[in-house]
Parts: C-alpha cells; sequence; structure tokens
C-alpha cells in the first residue's frame, strides 16, 4: 500500500508514513511494548552475547590459565598468523570481487535480461541450496570435477591429450579455493540482488529512452547509482562470508592452506595443538574484521532502502 | 513489456549453468560406481538402509522442529513489536541478528560449554544448548524472513481492526499475524529446516547425535554412499525450496537470502 | 453430629507430634538398602567379575566416545560388550578427537547426564594431560601383568597399536613403493596424501615421524634424539612438497575410491579395513614401509567423573581379556597382549595370517610418552616453516 509521499531520506518509509494515527501513539515509556521484546533479548544476551564475550577475555589466557597478552602480540608478529589473515583476506576479496560482478550478471541475465519467466524462479530456488552447499559434498564435487582424477582432468587427457597437471597446475591453493568459494558466493549474490533489481522500475529506463539516452547513459547515471549501494553491500557481506568460511576450507585441504578460521579450529580442537587463548585471540581478530564487513553491509543496506518497495 | 532475450544473457546463463552443474554431475558419476565396472544405485539403497540413517535423521528432524518453535517464539514477537511500535529499535534487533554471522561457531559452542557447564548454570546435560546453538544460528534467516513478510503487509490496520473487535493480544499475533505471514514463515521455517539439517558444529561438539555428524563420520569411513546421501539433501532441500516458492506464488514480498561457510 | 468446636490447640500439637513421629520413624525404618555394599573404586585395584557385573548391571548403561565403527573393530566390540552383559551402550561423537575426548570429561565433571563420557580411548601423548588435569581414574584390570605399556599406578593402560603403512591404489600405480624414500621420486608427482591434517591429527604426526624416523636411522632413547627425527622428518616432507609429490589434501576412503589420493599412508588397521571395505574397488596394496615403521598405541582410561564407573570397569576387563583383544585383532589392529596371547597360544590362525606378516613389525618403534609429546609440539610448530617457508 504506497502512500503518495516524497521519497524520503530515512529509511523507513512506511513506517514513518503510517505514524499518523487516530490516537497519539505509546510511547517508549510504555512497559507494555517491551513485553514482546524481552524473551528476545534474553535470549540473545544469554545465549550470544555472553558466550561471544568469553572471546575476548580468553584471548588474554595463556596454555596455563595465567593472564598474557601474548596471544595477541603474536597475530602480530608471528609469521605463520599474519600469513593466514593474509591469505583469509586474499580469498575473501577475490570470491567478493568475482562473487559480486559474476552474480550481478547473473541475476541481471535472469531478471532483466529477457529470458524465460521460469529461468528466473529457476535460477532463484536453485541460488537458495546452493548457497547453503558447503562443507565436505562442496569440497569432494570439485576435486571430483578438477582435482587430479577429476572429471574434467581426466577428459582433457583423453580427448585433447592435455594433461593439465604437466603444467603444473593444482587446485589445492588460493585459487583453487577461491573456484570452490563461489559456488555459494554465487547464487549469494543473485539471491539478494533480486529484489534490488527488480526495484529498478521501468518507467526509469523508459524516461531515459524518451530523453534521447543510451543504455550506456541509462547505466552510468540512473542504474547503477540507484545499485550501487546495494552492490558494494552484498559484496561485503560477501566478503565476510568467505572470511568466517571453515567446513569446506578444511573439507577442501586441511590446514595445509593456511587460513585463519583453520588456524582456530586447530587451536581450540584437535589432537595436537592446544593453545584456546590463541584461538580466542585469532577470533577475536576475525570477530573485528567480520564486524566491520557487517556494520558496512548495514548501512549500506539502510540506503538502499530508499528505493526498494 | 518483455523485452527480446539479448545474446549475452544466454551467455551468461549457460555459463552459469556449466558451473553450477558440472560438480553435482562429477559427484553423481562417482556414486554409481559402487560395484565395480558398471553403474549402480547400490549406494543409494545402502545409504538409506543403515539403520543409523534413521536414528540421526529422526533426531535431526526433532532438532529442527524444536528450533523452528522457539525460533516462531522468540522473533516474531520481537520483529511485530518493532515494526509496530519500536521503530527506533530496529538497528539494534538488525545487529543482534547479524552477530551470528560474526561470531564463528567453534568458539560460539566453547563459549556456551564454558559457561553453562558448571554450577550456577548447569545445561549440560540436556539438548538446551544444542536448540540455543541452532536458535542462534537460524535467527538471522528467520528474522529476515518474518520482517521482509511483515513489510508487506499492512500490520497497523490489522492491528488495529483486530484489536477495535475486541481481540487481546494473543488472537492478534496468532489468528492475525501469523496466517498473513503464512509465506514468509514458511520460508523462514526451511531455511531453518536446511540449517538444522546440515549443522556439524554444534551436534558434534556437544555430542548430540544428529544428522551433520552422521555425514561427517560416514563421510570419513565409506565411499561412495556419502556422495549419494549429499546428492539427496541436495535435491530434498531443492525440491522443499521448490514448494516454498510454489505456495508463495503470488504473494507480496518474498526475499530469501541463505549463506553458507 | 456436632463437631467439637473446642478442638483445642492442645489437641492439635498431640495430632502433630503424633504424626511426626510416625513420619520420622517411617523415615528411620529399613529402607530399600542395596542388596551389597558397592565394590571400592578408589583403590585402583582390579574387582572380581561377579561383584562387578553386578554393580553395572545396578547402573544399566555405558557411555563412550570417539569409537567409530570402522576403526578396529570397535562396532563389533561394542555390540559383543551389550549382548554380552546385557546393557546399553550410548556412543557419543565418533568423529572426536584425543582432544575432544579430555574436553568432554572436563566439560561433563558436573554433571551425570548423557554427555559425559565414562571411557576414553586416546593417543598416548594425551595421557600426560590427562592425568595433569585429574581427569582420569585408577582401575588395574585382572590382565594387568601382561600388559607391556601402561602407568604404573593404573590411570592409562595401552589397548592396541597399528603400524604407520603405505595404502596404493594398484591399478594407478606402476611401482608401488617400498619405502619413504621412494616417494621422493618423480613417477609419484601429485601423489601422495596424508590422511589427516598435521594440526589437528595425531596420525599425520606420526606421519611426519615415521618419515623422521626413517631418515635419521631410528628413534633413539632421548627426547633429543626423538626430537633430531622429527627434525628429519619436516625436512622430508619439505623435499616432498617442493617436487610437487605431495597432495595438500586429507585422504579418505571417498577420495581413495574416486583416485584422486593413489598413496596414503594410514594406520594399517585403517587400510586394511578400507581394503575390505572397498573390496576391489579399487584394488588397495598395503605396504609396511622397508624402515621407519612406527607404533601408533592408543590408551584407555576411566573418567574420573563418570556416571556408570562400574559399567566403565567392567568394559575394560572385557576389551583387554583375550576376548576384547581378539575382536581388536579382527579389524586388523594389534592387541597390546599380543605376545602374551601368542605365547599362550590363544591366537587362531586365520587370523594372525590376516595382518600383514609379523617380521614387518619387528622394526616397529614404540616411542615414549615424553618422546611423543614433545615430537608432537616440535612437528606441529614447526610444520608451516619448513615446509612451507613461513
Amino acid at each position: 500500500m504506497a502512500l503518495e509521499r516524497p521519497i524520503r531520506t530515512d529509511p523507513l518509509p512506511i513506517t514513518q508514513g503510517d505514524a499518523q494515527p487516530a490516537r497519539p501513539p505509546r510511547g517508549l515509556s510504555s512497559w507494555k511494548n517491551w513485553i514482546g521484546l524481552v524473551p528476545f533479548f534474553a535470549f540473545a544476551i544469554f545465549f550470544l552475547f555472553l558466550p561471544s564475550f568469553s572471546i575476548v577475555y580468553r584471548s588474554f589466557e595463556s596454555p596455563q590459565h595465567t593472564f598474557t597478552f601474548d596471544n595477541i602480540i603474536a597475530i602480530f608478529t608471528e609469521r605463520n598468523l599474519v600469513n593466514a589473515y593474509k591469505a583469509s583476506l586474499t580469498v575473501s576479496l577475490i570470491t567478493a570481487a568475482g562473487g559480486a560482478l559474476f552474480g550481478f550478471l547473473l541475476a541481471y541475465a535472469v531478471i532483466l535480461g529477457g529470458l524465460p519467466r521460469s529461468l528466473r524462479t529457476f535460477m532463484t530456488t536453485f541460488s537458495g541450496v546452493a548457497s547453503n552447499f558447503a562443507g565436505v559434498p562442496l569440497a569432494f564435487a570439485f576435486i571430483a570435477t578438477i582435482g587430479n582424477a577429476g572429471l574434467i582432468t581426466r577428459w582433457l587427457e583423453s580427448a585433447m591429450g592435455f594433461d593439465i597437471h604437466q603444467t603444473g597446475f593444482t587446485i589445492y591453493n588460493i585459487w583453487g579455493l577461491s573456484i570452490v568459494y563461489m559456488y555459494f558466493q554465487f547464487p549469494l549474490m543473485v539471491l539478494i540482488m533480486a529484489p534490488a533489481l527488480d526495484g529498478l522500475r521501468r518507467e526509469w529506463r523508459e524516461a531515459c529512452e524518451n530523453l534521447g539516452g543510451t543504455a550506456f547513459h541509462y547505466w552510468r547515471f540512473i542504474a547503477l547509482p540507484v545499485l550501487l549501494p546495494s552492490l558494494l553491500g552484498t559484496a561485503i557481506l560477501l566478503f565476510g562470508n568467505a572470511f568466517g568460511a571453515y567446513a569446506t576450507a578444511y573439507a577442501f585441504s586441511g590446514s595445509f592452506i593456511n587460513l585463519v578460521t583453520i588456524l582456530i579450529g586447530a587451536q581450540i580442537q584437535g589432537d595436537v595443538l592446544y593453545n584456546p587463548g590463541l584461538g580466542n585471540a585469532l577470533a577475536l581478530g576475525m570477530v573485528m574484521i567480520m564486524g566491520f564487513c557487517m556494520a558496512g553491509y548495514a548501512w549500506l543496506q539502510q540506503r538502499t532502502a530508499r528505493w526498494i518497495r | 513489456m518483455r523485452r527480446r532475450a539479448s545474446v549475452w544473457a544466454w551467455v551468461i546463463l549457460v555459463l552459469g549453468l556449466l558451473y553450477f552443474f558440472i560438480p553435482l554431475i562429477a559427484t553423481f558419476e562417482f556414486s554409481l560406481r559402487a560395484i565395480k565396472g558398471r553403474y549402480t544405485f547400490e549406494a543409494y539403497r545402502l545409504a538409506f538402509m543403515d539403520p543409523a540413517f534413521v536414528r540421526n535423521f529422526g533426531y535431526s528432524l526433532m532438532w529442527c522442529v524444536l528450533t523452528i518453535i522457539v525460533s516462531l517464539a522468540l522473533v516474531v514477537p520481537a520483529a511485530y513489536w518493532v515494526h509496530l511500535r519500536l521503530p527506533r529499535l530496529r538497528p539494534v534487533v538488525e545487529f543482534v541478528t547479524l552477530m551470528p554471522f560474526v561470531v564463528p561457531a567453534v568458539v560460539l559452542t566453547f563459549g556456551l560449554i564454558r559457561l553453562y557447564g558448571s554450577p550456577p548454570i548447569v545445561l549440560i546435560g540436556s539438548p538446551v544448548l544444542l536448540i540455543a546453538g541452532y536458535v542462534v544460528l537460524s535467527l538471522p534467516y528467520m528474522y529476515r524472513s518474518v520482517d521482509t513478510g511483515l513489510r508487506a503487509i499492512d500490520v497497523r490496520t490489522l492491528t488495529e481492526a483486530a484489536l477495535s473487535l475486541g481481540a487481546g493480544w494473543g488472537t492478534i499475533l496468532l489468528r492475525v499475524i501469523f496466517p498473513n505471514l503464512r509465506v514468509a514463515l514458511l520460508s523462514g521455517i526451511f531455511l531453518t529446516f536446511a540449517i538444522v539439517m546440515g549443522e556439524f558444529t554444534f551436534a558434534s561438539l556437544l555430542s548430540w547425535p544428529a544428522f551433520g555428524p552422521y555425514m561427517e563420520e560416514i563421510g570419513a569411513m565409506r565411499a561412495y554412499t556419502p556422495q549419494a546421501l549429499a546428492l539427496v539433501s541436495f535435491a530434498l532441500t531443492w525440491g522443499s525450496i521448490g514448494i516454498i516458492q510454489w505456495l508463495g506464488r503470488g504473494a507480496p514480498g518474498q526475499g530469501q537470502i541463505a549463506g553458507a561457510r | 453430629m456436632t463437631i467439637d468446636k473446642r478442638f483445642s490447640r492442645r489437641d492439635f500439637l498431640k495430632i502433630s507430634a503424633v504424626t511426626g513421629a510416625g513420619a520420622l520413624l517411617a523415615a528411620c525404618g529399613p529402607q530399600a538398602t542395596p542388596t551389597a555394599v558397592m565394590p571400592d573404586l578408589t583403590s585402583g585395584n582390579s574387582i572380581p567379575l561377579d561383584q562387578l557385573l553386578e554393580a553395572a548391571k545396578s547402573e544399566g548403561s555405558l557411555t563412550t566416545i570417539a569409537l567409530p565403527h570402522d576403526w578396529a573393530n570397535y562396532g563389533e566390540m561394542i555390540e559383543t560388550y551389550k549382548s554380552k552383559y546385557g546393557l546399553a551402550v550410548n556412543e557419543l561423537n565418533p568423529d572426536a578427537g584425543s582432544a575432544d575426548e579430555l574436553e568432554a570429561i572436563r566439560a561433563n565433571k558436573d554433571s551425570k547426564g548423557p554427555q559425559a563420557p565414562d571411557v576414553i580411548d586416546v593417543g598416548i601423548a594425551h595421557t600426560k594431560t590427562a592425568m595433569a588435569d585429574g581427569l582420569v581414574a585408577p582401575y588395574r584390570v585382572s590382565t594387568w601383568d601382561t600388559i607391556p605399556m601402561k602407568d604404573p599406578d593404573g590411570y592409562w593402560w595401552a589397548e592396541y597399536y597399528g603400524a604407520l603403512v603405505f595404502e596404493v591404489i594398484k591399478p594407478d600405480i606402476a611401482n608401488t613403493p617400498q619405502d619413504w624414500e621412494d616417494l621422493l621420486k618423480p613417477e609419484y608427482k601429485g601423489k601422495v596424501a596424508m590422511a589427516g591434517d598435521v594440526l589437528k591429527s595425531n596420525q599425520s604426526v606420526q606421519t611426519v615421524l615415521a618419515a623422521g624416523i626413517s631418515r635419521a636411522g631410528g628413534l633413539g632413547d632421548t627426547v633429543e634424539s626423538a626430537v633430531e627425527a622429527a627434525k628429519a622428518g619436516l625436512e622430508f616432507w619439505a623435499e616432498m612438497v617442493s617436487a610437487g609429490n605431495f597432495i595438500p589434501v586429507i585422504a579418505d576412503q571417498g577420495k581413495i575410491a574416486q583416485g584422486e589420493t593413489p598413496i596414503v599412508m594410514e594406520w594399517d588397521y585403517l587400510a586394511l579395513a578400507n581394503r575390505d571395505a572397498l573390496a576391489g574397488n579399487p584394488e588397495l596394496d598395503i605396504v609396511v614401509p622397508a624402515s621407519g615403521v612406527i607404533a601408533g598405541p592408543y590408551a584407555g582410561g576411566i573418567s574420573a567423573f563418570a556416571p556408570h564407573p562400574y559399567a566403565a570397569r567392567l568394559w575394560w576387563e572385557f576389551v583387554m581379556s583375550d576376548e576384547g583383544q581378539l575382536l581388536y585383532l579382527k579389524g586388523y589392529a594389534h592387541p597390546i597382549r599380543y605376545t602374551d596371547m601368542a605365547a599362550r597360544g590363544v591366537i587362531p590362525e586365520e587370523m594372525a595370517a590376516k595382518l600383514p606378516p609379523a617380521e614387518n613389525y619387528a622394526k616397529a618403534v614404540f616411542a615414549t610418552v615424553d618422546q611423543l609429546k614433545e615430537t608432537g609440539t616440535y612437528i606441529t610448530e614447526n610444520w608451516r616453516k619448513v615446509v612451507y617457508g613461513e
């Protein structure tokens, strides 16, 4: 139910617009407003905030259960750990950029590319599943495709006589892992950009064409500026998603590719290393990076809510 | 107005489909090789005949139901109240729902164990911690689905109409709001279902039987059957999401998000 | 009929006194006493089987952890325990590593719920932590004297061991490697993998150490010599990585079946179980390396906070008995009491024949707990530095 009002700059046109009721709305002071929220916040405090807070204070715990800054210092000084952060950041950047780019193209193709409507439904339902396909099955699927004995590898060898491993190619590095990560990055992009692309009113395109603009003008001056916050926000979400990925990376190459999540797992679980303080410190670093990502995403999403109804 | 499909759209679509389906085909081809020399569905037969499969699947279904109930009970009133009365709390609530993305599951589980493993509050002997963990994981998706649904219907008018007819809050929530949120709720429920069924870390560390650790165990100890099971669960999830889409056709405001690690 | 309204305070007090006294007497009277005094748990001495059985039956069930059914035939072991003694077994988390098992005990100290394990099966190096943190209770089984590797006070004992072997996919590999140095040959480029992650899995750490033992010519008796061997092992694997022979993927049965990892280093009982499970699809060759054969014993213990202490002790009486040890052998693991049992002639011929020949195991090296701990730390701390130059 749209209201005939000028587009407001604050992010919630619906509820703000409805704030013209017959009787005055209850203020925040009325305690009855909070009942519905009490269980939610109580749950969040007991089962989310308090345990998460343990990351912070346990970062300062040594294996002998004393207070120490060693863990935090190690993150910045030990080459092993610095490289883990570098590798994680690299993979996240690659998959965020690549995922955003091709994911956007894919979303555009099925939504605005003039393809049959059923393909859009197909793509969105498939994306819903594929964005959750991760861990051991995903790793295996790619190993079975382009690994040493993979389907494509063997086909290339038999049909084209081309042994890709002679060229020194291997999927067990950052680039191979990025290819695997794209499997849930592309769909995530498609799912989130779909509503944004829907929000591109065709009137704008028509108006542009009426004024003599070309497709280039349309994109450069209308569509991209509108979509940019959404694009960037989703790219940041993809970045965070890749940074926090654990199951897939571990199933793919264990700790042989050095990533932050893998190191955390090795310190907190497993048979050999056991320095939960260091694990928590690594997690703290990760939480801060992810925190920035989520904050950026949330801020950009607020800005796009203007255009999406 | 349907524009003529551009060549580029088809090219991109085909590339995308190739990328998504070739690995699935590779897995499928492998799963058919359980018996030497020929293609067979033996791996699938063995997968379903395993009694541990039924047991673990059953447990996970139970965890799903409990998680969904708790999740709905927490999220729907909260989203409703924020929408109706406390829009200024929206950023706070959204921050809470984004937190599960930020905190790694391993660390959260250990935090839960430390906090609630010893007196004064001992929760460790019961599945409370497991359900709490699952609810935390599915919180972002459930909240987003409900929120999207609430935005699409006119909550204020519905509430005022119900109030003017003398309904209490319970009636409003259960008999007015819930039915109108049918599609959004279904979407949140199915996403929660997908997450809980596949979840591994919480169930494994808290030592409760579940489908995720079962898949992990047979993945480590067997060949062919784990791949068969992985494909089956992929197909089942796809089918479920297809059902939501079909049920929700024409209903306003469905945007779903999901994310994997 | 009129009720006597003069229900005085004295009457009330009288009635209360009578009721109270009656209740008190009833409480002090003979209750459902236990049929017998429960056997002593603190001394660590072996409990006679009949008493133990009765006490265990009163508990009704046992909680185990980290016992996959396909690992050294634990599946049959658990089923036999269940049917023989009529107890239920609650199996936790088969995927757990040794550290996870100790963590499960720690986490459930104050809870006697179904998440608290009664018995554990950990890598030898973890026994030190288990004892230092007070997580295990002492118990000497009836066959105690014939166990060659144990803690003198009864806090842990070895149950079985295996040797690290090469598991080779026959159709994919023309020349089966016979020793560690063979693995460096160019024909094995991109073909060698480990079955676990070096930072997380005991098995992978032992893989590095075994290679080092082969290179250094032995483990030596001291911790320092063991660390030298570990150093040599890391150098070996650094060469494997730079030659491109090492595939940085964790091998499992699926990847072996698919052909991704033609040569894998695993414990022999796991490799032989794989061979059986795959049943020729593909065909596997199991080779004990000519040098650098490391034995990987696993140790058993009882949780100090076990909810079912008697069922736990009954489990160990069973596992360490001839019957239990033979079940390990059926799963291709060497029972720790093998020599004693062989001397008494209780090992069936066919079972012994299924394992690789005994001579191959003659060179198996048993490291001490201290050596294992030090080399484990050394290897995990230096893995990325030496092998990847970080």
